[in-house]
């Protein structure tokens, strides 16, 4: 199932599939496409969210995690 | 004793914020490291001289970046160092436990084609966390040498020094040729001696 990744609940798993947005800042931290991750943390009131790619634990705002599209499942 | 000769090069210390740059800096040049404000912002870079072999060399401690398009004023100043000293060998600082995103900003620093050298560092916490990384592979694909480092105990970091001078700048199309099997970029790698890396080392 695709989902936007600020949409993943704690410890659930994806697959990059799209970022829509500024992907160049994102990729240069280790998240691309087809780069699979963990979400971590996710903060209530539009807080940020942190996703664990391989040993990387990689946080950015809701905002960004809302323009990467991910595949669960 | 006869004063060290001067070779006039300028090292800049390139990697991502929190690689052990700088612990590495203050390991190269020892107690001559000098402070100093980078005009117009609020970000330092420091600068220091390594001796080595009896020739010396300036080394310049650039703040952590993640790529070369800058998204803060530490960035900028890396960045604006960068075309600052075009004729600089830049040694690159990797994490060996962050490597993926190391490489990234290093393959852009060698795509602009400057002399370049790669520290592994960190290889005491890759090998608690039970990551390795195959230096000898690194350098065979990437064709510059590739010294693995412990800033904080020193491993390394004399063989580093001595191998600054044997930086040199990489063909990123050949790289990619090399990462994809092709042949002829093979062949051409073959032609030196050793791991066919930098053919430097004579490994």
């Amino acid at each position: 199932m695709r989902k936007k990744l600020s949409e993943l609940a704690f410890g659930e798993t994806g697959v990059v599939t799209e970022i829509l947005a500024s992907g160049r800042e994102l990729n240069c931290m280790g998240l691309r496409k087809g780069k699979g991750l963990k979400m971590v943390t996710k903060q209530p009131i539009k807080g940020p969210v942190v996703v664990l790619i391989g040993e990387v634990e990689i946080a950015m705002g809701i905002r960004m995690a809302e323009q990467v599209t991910v595949e669960t499942g | 004793m006869n004063e060290p000769i001067d070779t006039g090069t300028t090292v800049l210390m390139v990697g991502n914020p929190n690689v052990g740059k700088s612990a590495l800096f203050n390991r190269l040049t020892g107690a001559n490291a000098v402070v100093s404000n980078y005009p117009g912002t609020t970000v330092d870079y420091t600068e220091g001289t390594l001796i080595e072999a009896h020739r010396t060399c300036t080394i310049i401690d650039v703040p952590g970046t993640y790529s070369l398009t800058p998204r803060d004023a530490a960035e900028e100043v890396a960045v604006r160092l960068l075309g600052e000293y075009p004729g600089a060998v830049v040694l690159l600082v990797l994490d060996a436990t962050r490597i993926e995103r190391g490489l990234y900003l290093a393959l852009e620093v060698i795509e602009r084609g400057v002399p370049c050298i790669i520290a592994l560092n960190m290889t005491d916490a890759a090998h608690d966390k039970h990551i390795s990384v195959d230096a000898a592979e690194m350098e065979r694909v990437l064709g510059i040498p590739v010294i693995e480092t412990t800033a904080i105990s020193g491993e390394g970091v004399k063989q580093l020094a001595g191998m600054i001078r044997n930086a040199k700048a990489a063909d990123i199309s050949a790289i990619s040729g090399r990462l994809n099997g092709d042949g002829a970029a093979e062949e051409m790698v073959a032609l030196r001696s050793g791991c066919s890396g930098c053919g430097v080392c004579g490994r």
